[in-house]
């Protein structure tokens, strides 16, 4: 009977792309290897001062960031977003700053606890 | 024929470099100010620069400046003093000394080069009154 | 003239032959109070009680009438005439601030004839009045402007410029406050009646009619030519300079304080401020501590930056341990005093004292009757005996003064005999309310009122109660007797005996309302009643510094305690013994200095320096806010918790005050459980409810037990030494605390009031 319950509750939830785990994960990996195929081409129509082999290990890291998520509604809503900015940057809809964002080298983290906000005047 | 072969650049390399002092100097010169000219010496002024010709150099080489020794390679345009400027830029082919027409008065300001960059430089100030006056601690006797 | 008017005006008016209509319609039904009358005010009838101006049945139905002498808290003068109105079957338009209404009279506010006698007004007005606006300091909020767009001819008629000209009158110097633009004024004798009535100052008058009659327009010397009302951002705020607590509204432009208005708090200040309060923000600019300091090796404080200071100042307190202390001055916030508070328990220590000594016998700080003012500001104008005991309130709390000087002047009838109170009381409308008998104990000031000096010997105290003294009579026959003592009695060695007393003797009032609170204290600084609460909480304290003197204290921390209560004559002397090691001191004798540190190494010559600087002693300056700077709990003498809002920003480097605390127990190991203000006002919650209901003062009980304790009190009373008070005259009151002795204006005020001694007329 719970189980039942529980069976509906889940057939009840709308896909958003993906029916299953196996599906969402193949789209990830399709979006991951255009993101890399597309690299070299990132690398010299930007003039970015990051090489292709920086590149991969930030898309490596973009994507591993959020690897630990079940909802697969929720996968399917990043590999949306992933294919809007892939496809903005392939259209040359982003500008090199745009591009550079995603290494965000410069930004220092704000503080946090109360003494390091006060010796920093935030406080 | 020697000019033709190009053999008289070769006698002027050497009373260049003999002129420079040697090829130490020479070489020192060159790193300096990365030219080597043969030129007769036509002033200095009370810095210690030295300003040079050379009439058989085309116009705009022909008149040049040795910074004194005590700048080394700091040198700059500014170091230039108002009486050597104009013969240096051709407004005028008379040097400083040679020219009577120059006024000279008592109030006129000695040259001060450029300060920019250094502990000299001008930094604006505001005029305003702060608008928090701070306690200043008064000082131990 | 017109001192005589306010009296006859507020109830003469009603008894002035002209309206005997009413006396004799009154006088019938002596006992029954008299009907209402209906008026109609544009034909909306509306009932009010006889005796009530055209003006005010018009405000009843929502009815502004335009007016320029006409205020409520004073007297009516009825001479600017801009409240003419048109009363139908009444040949000429009436003034509506001066005229009660009749039965069935038919107000018309906004008719033909009403609009045509305002236009006439102000055009009258206004010939005499410069046109220029854009270089006036009132314009943008000035009534005669607004009012002229609103009720004024829309074109002049003004065409003899080059014959007479206007009107021109030399302005006056009438001291560094007020600035006179004498062809500015319009002679509503507001300032006259204000002088006479609210302040008791008789300095400004009239003479002559027309145009040989000369006031001023009067507007704030300090802020001449400074800031527009438009370009000001208002913050409303507690002043902090009294122990009142006065509503104030403080006006910032470009990060400045510009200027410091009142805010209207009809329990608190009515719509009035004391000149302390109001024009000493300039010392908000001066002398100001904006960045940590430190001693150096040579001796000389040195600027530093805040992890170098929190980091030195945690050291010596880690090494110090439970030998701390704290003495808090007269401006520190509640917030600030419970972080110290809980710092210095987490330390181990529990020396946190107030710079103002408060007695600990008897039921000392535990119950709150016995320092509050427990009869509310507000109902000091009901009672109708008054006993000052070592207080000078027109000076320590002025606006207290004001109160009291309201219930002399507003009930200023002579005590009428018996037979002919009930027909007073008919006449009036309101129950009889004799004169206040006001009677102080201590030295003789001037409190702008007549007062009887009952002499200056303590002893006086228990001839009342034993009745032996004439005044003792008085007394028990008193319905509303209030005693307000002075807080620098608790600063003698036999305070606590005095208060006792003094208790003992509010218990002996004939008084039979509960609700009216006989006992009163009266304090001279904002912090200290929030302060009383902290010691609550700690248990055992002691107020005042005797803790320090006698402690073996190695870290001392003063938190904007600058009335030279400990550092000018105790530690040089004591130091160099008692004091091992280091100590530190907050000091804030030199500066606006709401909160700063002093530490001392004893390798460095320790006496020779003391006595010429107190701020030389510093070891460490940490700068904290003032008040208009940060969000910040005050209780005032009354027990009403009020909030302060940050106005501008803390200057420079200086921070909110218990966020230091809360830093430099971070770096000690000894965490304060709090990180943002909403945290803090919790545990203020916790320490006690009342701190953060701001605007409520809640009521003090347990007089009789707070009497039965100090019934226990050991200890005589001192005959020989007379009650005294500090702030004796004028001169005194003007620089009294860190912002006031560095603000320019009070200091000119004071140059005024010596200039003034010395002239001879």
């Amino acid at each position: 009977m719970a189980s039942q319950t529980v069976k509906r509750a889940i057939k009840e939830v709308k896909p958003i792309l993906s029916l299953d785990r196996e599906e969402a994960r193949l789209r990830v990996l399709n979006l991951y290897k255009a993101w890399f195929r597309q690299i070299p081409y990132i690398v010299k129509q930007y003039d970015i001062p990051r090489n292709e082999e920086q590149c991969r290990r930030k898309l490596r890291e973009e994507f591993t960031k959020y690897d630990n998520i079940p909802d697969i509604r929720v996968i399917d809503m990043l590999v949306i977003k992933g294919q809007m900015e892939l496809k903005e940057i392939v259209n040359v809809w982003k500008q090199k700053g745009h591009v550079m964002t995603y290494f965000k080298d410069t930004i220092e983290p704000k503080p946090q606890d109360f003494l390091s906000k006060f010796l920093n005047g935030k406080e | 024929m020697a000019q033709y072969f190009g053999l008289d650049k070769i006698a002027q390399f050497f009373k260049t470099v003999k002129q420079y002092g040697g090829l130490k100097a020479s070489l020192y010169k060159l790193y300096r100010m990365d030219s080597l000219r043969p030129g007769t010496l036509v002033g200095t002024d009370k810095y210690g620069n030295k300003y040079y010709e050379n009439p058989s150099m085309f116009y705009g080489r022909n008149r040049w400046i040795e910074y004194a020794p005590q700048y080394g390679l700091e040198y700059d345009g500014s170091q230039v003093p108002a009486e050597w400027f104009g013969w240096l830029h051709y407004k005028t082919d008379l040097t400083p000394d040679k020219d009577p027409s120059r006024p000279k008065y008592k109030w006129m300001a000695d040259h001060t080069e450029n300060l920019s960059g250094t502990s000299g430089q001008f930094m604006p100030y505001s005029t305003t009154r702060p608008k928090i006056e701070p306690w200043i601690p008064p000082k131990r006797c | 003239m017109l001192r005589i008017t306010l009296g006859k005006i507020i109830k003469g008016a009603k008894v002035s032959p002209k309206y005997v209509y009413i006396t004799t319609r009154a006088l019938s039904g002596p006992a029954k109070p008299p009907e209402n009358v209906e008026v109609f005010i544009d034909d909306k009838p509306v009932h009010v009680p006889p005796g009530t101006t055209v003006l005010q049945a018009a405000a009843l139905v929502g009815v502004e009438i335009p007016r320029f002498c006409y205020h409520e808290r004073l007297a009516v003068a009825g001479n600017c005439r801009m409240c003419l109105v048109e009363v139908e079957k009444s040949p000429k338009p009436v003034a509506a601030c001066a005229m009660p209404v009749m039965k069935g009279w038919r107000i018309k506010t906004d008719s033909e004839l009403t609009r045509k006698a305002r236009e006439g007004v102000m055009e009258f007005l206004l010939v005499n009045h410069p046109l220029d606006c854009p270089i006036c300091d009132q314009g943008g909020e000035c009534d005669l402007q607004d009012q002229s767009m609103a009720f004024g001819s829309d074109r002049s008629r003004f065409t003899d410029i080059d014959f007479s000209g206007k009107r021109a009158v030399e302005d006056k110097d009438i001291g560094p406050l007020v600035k006179t633009i004498m062809t500015r004024c319009i002679h509503c004798t507001r300032c006259i009646r204000f002088a006479s009535e609210v302040a008791g100052v008789d300095d400004l008058g009239t003479t002559g009619r027309g145009n040989d009659m000369q006031w001023g327009a009067l507007t704030s010397k300090p802020y001449s030519f400074t800031a527009r009302p438009w370009e000001i951002r208002k913050i409303d705020s507690i002043d902090v300079l009294d122990a009142v607590g006065s509503n104030i509204i403080v006006s910032t432009r470009t990060g400045e304080v510009m200027r410091i208005v009142p805010r209207v708090n009809e329990e608190i200040n009515e719509e009035w401020l004391a000149d302390k309060s109001r024009f000493a923000y300039d010392g908000l600019k001066r002398q100001r501590l904006v960045t940590p300091m430190i001693r150096d090796n040579n001796g000389e404080l040195k600027p530093v930056d805040w992890e170098a200071a929190i980091l030195t100042v945690a050291k010596v307190i880690k090494c110090a341990g439970p030998s701390i202390g704290v003495i808090a001055g007269g401006m520190a916030d509640a917030e600030v005093l419970v972080a110290a508070k809980d710092l210095l328990n987490r330390l181990g220590s529990e020396a946190l004292c107030t710079e103002h000594t408060f007695p600990l016998d008897g039921s000392g700080t535990d119950l709150r009757s016995s320092y509050l003012l427990n009869n509310k500001i507000v109902n000091a104008e009901e009672a109708d005996l008054v006993l000052l005991i070592g207080t000078n309130p027109r000076l320590e709390a002025p606006l207290l003064n004001t109160r009291l000087r309201k219930g002399w002047v507003h009930n200023d009838l002579d005590p009428p005999k018996l037979a002919f109170r009930e027909q007073w009381e008919a006449l009036a409308g309101k129950e009889y309310k004799p004169r206040p008998v006001v009677a102080s104990i201590g030295p003789e000031v001037d409190l702008r009122y007549p007062y009887e000096n009952l002499g200056s010997n303590p002893d006086l105290i228990k001839q009342i109660i034993t009745g032996s003294h004439t005044f003792s009579r008085k007394f028990k026959a008193a319905k509303r007797p209030l005693i307000i003592i002075g807080s620098e009695i608790f600063e003698r060695p036999d305070g606590a005996a005095i208060f006792a007393a003094v208790q003992t003797l509010a218990t002996k009032s004939s008084c039979t309302d509960e609700n009216w609170k006989v006992l009163n204290v009266l304090h001279k600084v904002a912090s200290q009643v929030s302060l009383y609460y902290r010691l609550i909480m700690g248990g055992l304290d002691t107020p005042g510094v005797d803790k320090i003197r006698e402690g073996n204290l190695k870290v001392l921390l003063l938190i904007g305690a600058d009335e030279c209560s400990i550092n000018k004559s105790d530690l040089p002397k004591d130091c160099f013994i008692i004091y091992q090691g280091k100590l530190f001191i907050f000091n804030a004798e030199f500066g606006k200095v709401p909160f700063s540190i002093f530490h001392k190494t004893i390798k460095h010559s320790f006496l020779g320096h003391h006595g010429d600087y107190g701020a030389s002693i510093a070891d460490a300056i940490l700068p904290g806010a003032a008040y208009t700077e940060k969000q910040a709990t005050y209780v005032n003498t009354e027990g009403r918790a009020q909030e302060t809002l940050v106005a501008v920003s803390p200057p420079g480097r200086a921070r909110e005050d218990w966020k230091i605390i809360r830093a430099i127990s971070e770096v000690v190991g000894a965490k304060l459980p709090y990180d943002n203000l909403n945290e803090i006002r919790d545990r203020l919650d916790q320490v006690a409810p009342h701190l953060t209901k701001y605007g409520y003062a809640e009521d003090a009980n347990y007089f009789k037990q707070a009497e039965q304790l100090a019934q226990s009190i050991q200890g005589n009373i001192d005959n020989c030494t007379p009650l005294d008070v500090k702030i004796k005259v004028l001169e005194d009151y003007f620089m009294t605390d860190a912002i006031s002795r560095a603000s320019p204006t009070m200091a000119k005020c004071v140059q005024a009031v010596l200039k003034q001694k010395q002239s001879k007329y």
